[in-house]
């Protein structure tokens, strides 16, 4: 049973890995990264609920602590990249190219 | 008995040590203030006169040694060891080096406190003292030298001190070429000079490569090697000691100071080819043809440079003509297998030449850099020290009886006849002839007649006296150096030869005594026939004339240089150009742009990766992740 | 029975949610989407009996975090105009699906392969605030106190990328 929540678990990190590659949308990107942080929460969740251990949920805990200060700082990152060039394409901050 | 000797080293050094101090010290004073002359001038003249001191010292120290193994050697360090060669830095002295180095430092020494009194005034007076050291150090290196090997060490410095000296004015680029000149011919006689080394190693190099083993071993030498060994020698020998072909660089090396034409250019590097077959005497003595084929190489270059002298009109250029002619009369003397005559003939032509040149660099500072004879004259009035120092010269080598000359050319000659070299000695007497006439013809027209050139000869006047003692000096050389070999027939006991008896290896033929009157007689006829035919033309004074036909064929070197130039220079500067058009950039430069091309283009295919977009580099990585899985999905199954 | 039924529920309504948020044009209809998604998580941790991590989930990521994203949204009012030109995203998603897949495969076969994954009865205090608390203060201190430290280094850090530049640099 415990497998279905992985399997569940699994799909969402797929779908957030998918939003990460094909769209451009800052937002969109970040919001992604966070599905895909969520759904390893659940992996973490489930298999302590396997091993009836507390250590996935303390893990799940640092999880989200370190989850919400990324996001602090990258929507910081955000309105900087919004405040240079008042757009929301990541194609549009290309200086590595070449 | 002992024969190591510890100062043998010092006889070179010391010129040496000389020649750096005063490089240093010009070297780091000629942009700010400079240092006075006198101090230049005791520096430069210690290091000859110790040298002399010690020669001297060698000389008494070899005399007081009985004859068999009249020798002393220092082994300074070992050089270098591969194989069975076993090179080291060291010293021989025996009775032909013993002799050579006397009169190399003494003359050396005369022409330094010479050139104390010509190069005064000059900016780059530390500059030369400094390189004429170095020459006397690399001179004595190449005389004293215990094996071919360091012989070449002092071959080549001389001939680097050489192109030094001639391209000492160098702000004239005609010098410059000059002594490029000099250098590069010179080159092309050290090619001969490596591979006979070389073939000689080969051959017999194994049980020692100095003098004294080569002696032992040279009976076991094949007699072709020992042919191709003794003229690939001698093709140094032409280019050092300019003889034909490779004679074109010494009139050219003119164009350097006088005193470095006196010391270098007459006297003592030049004589270096005569010295060194002599001193490879044991070879020569084994390959007769080799011996013929120097005799008439020398005699032929006589005869032609005896005929170009007879049309020059550079004071300079008449004398190295005649000096490449005297040169020839020593290697033909080597050649018909009369060692020590011609040894005795560098030994006598030092003395002469030097004087001949110093003289005329008297003459030249007189009148002011001035060294065309047609427009000197009547100078007899003016530099009596002169005037009478080079009459000595001139007559010593005109072959004046009872002068040096005399006595040296005269038994060449002698030897030539009686060792059936008919040819040889017929030819060495027709130029006998040719020098007296120019010799005279140069002389009369300088110091006799009417002035040509009235302005420069009313403010000529003597040289100082720094200048005019070496003349002195050397005069006296000049006139009582022969009767250091005085031949039996005079009442002498040939002391040179008997001297130089241990070094060489030499048989002494016995021609009848008729013959040997035939042939001073020969000799004695032909300088005054020389004479009288100059007397007749030149001594009234006469004016320069035109030369048509071969005597413009001769004043133009019979073009000589210019049949150099297009046959041998030009083609290969045209190889050159080729070679820098089209073998550079594409072959050996192509094959080092082939590897940056290449590397251009794997940069330029990486660089399609590099879009910019980091949502396209978090694509590689997924696709990356994603390959990795596809991968370890097949192990985990 | 009721647990199977609830668990299909929730997961349907992450999937949905979490499909809507990638496929979806406007930041803020994602914004949305993801929080039914976190919603549904939530619920899906209740039903693993991880009680505290139910109600964090709520109040840190559904409340906090997705509160402030959707803030950052509103506050740079993007309108139809500003948004990137996407017509391209149904290649890369059906390119990316194919890279993806193999990823996706190779974890569902680990899966698979994990031993015992039936559903045990756990006692009453699991999961719990006081169980994960005392695991949390005895083993995981170290780790704990870093997070505070990066918490602080975040909140600084936001502070001086997001504000105002006070020199005339």
């Amino acid at each position: 049973m415990i497998a279905d929540y992985l399997i569940l678990s699994i799909v969402l990190f797929c779908i957030g890995l998918l939003g990460v590659i094909s769209r451009r949308n800052v937002f969109t990107v970040f919001m992604s990264i966070e599905l895909m942080l969520n759904a390893a929460n659940l992996a973490f969740v489930a298999f302590a609920r396997l091993h009836e251990s507390m250590d996935g949920h303390v893990l799940a805990m640092m999880v989200m602590a370190v989850a919400a200060a990324e996001a602090a700082l990258a929507l910081a990152v955000v309105i900087l990249l919004h405040k240079h060039k008042s757009k929301l394409d990541t194609n549009v901050f290309s200086l590595l190219k070449g | 008995m002992e024969h190591t000797a510890t100062y043998l080293g010092l006889i070179p050094l010391m010129p040496l040590i000389g020649a750096v101090v005063i490089g240093l010290m010009h070297m780091f004073t000629c942009t700010g203030r400079k240092i006075p002359e006198m101090v230049y001038s005791v520096l430069a003249v210690a290091g000859p006169v110790v040298s002399t001191l010690l020669a001297l010292k060698t000389f008494f120290h070899l005399r007081a040694m009985p004859e068999e193994g009249r020798f002393l050697t220092q082994k300074v360090f070992t050089w270098f060891k591969v194989g069975e060669l076993d090179v080291a830095m060291g010293f021989l002295a025996d009775p032909l080096s013993v002799l050579m180095i006397v009169f190399v430092t003494f003359i050396g020494t005369l022409i330094h406190f010479y050139s104390i009194g010509y190069m005064a005034g000059d900016e780059n007076y530390g500059k030369f003292f400094a390189y004429l050291n170095l020459f006397l150090g690399a001179m004595l290196i190449l005389v004293l030298g215990d094996g071919p090997v360091v012989m070449f060490v002092g071959w080549e410095g001389v001939g680097l001190c050489s192109y030094l000296l001639i391209s000492f004015y160098a702000t004239d680029r005609d010098n410059v070429l000059a002594g490029n000149k000099a250098f590069i011919v010179n080159r092309i006689g050290d090619l001969g000079f490596v591979l006979g080394m070389s073939l000689l190693f080969w051959a017999i190099g194994s049980g020692g490569f100095d003098y004294l083993a080569l002696r032992g071993n040279a009976a076991d030498l094949a007699p072709g090697m020992g042919l191709a060994i003794c003229l690939l020698l001698f093709v140094g020998a032409t280019g050092k000691s300019a003889q034909i072909p490779l004679y074109v660089w010494l009139p050219d090396a003119m164009a350097g100071p006088t005193p470095v034409s006196a010391l270098i250019h007459a006297a003592t590097m030049v004589t270096a080819g005569v010295y060194m077959v002599a001193r490879f005497s044991f070879l020569y003595a084994h390959a007769p043809l080799a011996g013929t084929v120097v005799a008439w190489v020398g005699i032929l270059t006589a005869l032609l440079a005896a005929v170009f002298g007879m049309f020059q009109k550079d004071i300079k250029k008449v004398l190295a003509y005649s000096t490449v002619s005297q040169l020839g009369y020593m290697f033909a003397g080597v050649g018909v297998a009369a060692y020590s005559a011609g040894i005795f003939h560098v030994f006598t032509h030092a003395f002469f030449k030097a004087l001949l040149f110093l003289g005329a660099g008297s003459v030249i500072c007189a009148l002011h850099h001035q060294q065309d004879i047609w427009k000197m004259g009547g100078l007899k009035a003016k530099m009596p020290t002169t005037y009478w120092t080079m009459l000595i010269g001139c007559l010593a080598l005109a072959g004046c009886p009872l002068l040096a000359g005399f006595f040296s050319k005269d038994e060449i000659l002698y030897m030539a006849l009686a060792n059936g070299h008919t040819g040889v000695w017929l030819v060495g007497v027709i130029v006998a002839a040719m020098t007296a006439y120019y010799t005279f013809r140069m002389f009369f027209l300088v110091f006799h007649g009417a002035p040509r050139d009235q302005e420069a000869f009313s403010h000529a006047q003597e040289s100082p006296k720094v200048m005019t003692i070496p003349l002195i000096i050397l005069a006296v050389g000049a006139v009582f150096a022969g009767y250091l070999n005085l031949p039996a027939i005079f009442g002498g006991d040939q002391q040179v030869t008997h001297w130089l008896a241990s070094s060489l290896v030499e048989r002494h033929p016995h021609g009848s005594v008729g013959m040997e009157i035939f042939a001073i007689g020969a000799s004695i006829l032909a300088f005054g026939v020389g004479i009288y035919v100059a007397y007749k033309k030149f001594w009234l004074g006469a004016e320069e004339p035109e030369y048509t036909g071969f005597a413009k064929f001769a004043y133009n070197l019979f073009y000589v240089d210019q049949f150099y130039h297009a046959v041998l220079v030009r083609p290969y500067k045209a190889i050159g150009s080729t070679i820098q058009a089209v073998l550079e950039p594409y072959v050996t430069d192509g094959h080092v742009k082939i590897s940056t091309i290449l590397y251009q283009l794997l940069g330029r295919t990486f660089k399609v990766f590099q879009v910019g977009y980091v949502r396209i580099y978090a694509l590689y990585m997924v696709i990356g992740l994603s390959l990795m899985s596809l991968f370890l999905s097949q192990t985990l199954n | 029975m009721l647990a199977e039924l609830l668990f299909t529920v929730f997961a349907l309504l992450a999937v949905v949610g979490a499909l809507g948020l990638v496929l979806s044009r406007h930041p803020m209809n994602g914004a949305i989407n993801l929080v039914m998604t976190m919603i549904s998580l939530a619920g899906l941790y209740a039903l693993l009996s991880a009680k505290l991590i139910f109600a964090l989930q709520l109040i840190v990521y559904a409340g906090a975090i997705m509160s402030l994203i959707l803030f950052i949204i509103m506050f740079l009012n993007i309108k139809k105009e500003d948004l990137p030109d996407e017509r391209s995203r149904w290649g890369y998603y059906l390119g990316g699906a194919v890279i993806i897949a193999p990823v996706g495969m190779l974890m569902a076969k680990a899966v698979r392969r994990l031993p015992g994954s039936e559903a045990t009865i756990v006692g009453d205090g699991f999961g719990g605030v006081k169980e994960v608390g005392l695991v949390l203060f005895r083993e995981w201190l170290l780790p704990f106190e870093f997070v505070s430290i990066l918490l602080l280094v975040a909140l600084v850090g936001a502070v001086v990328l997001a504000g105002k530049r006070r020199s005339a640099k």
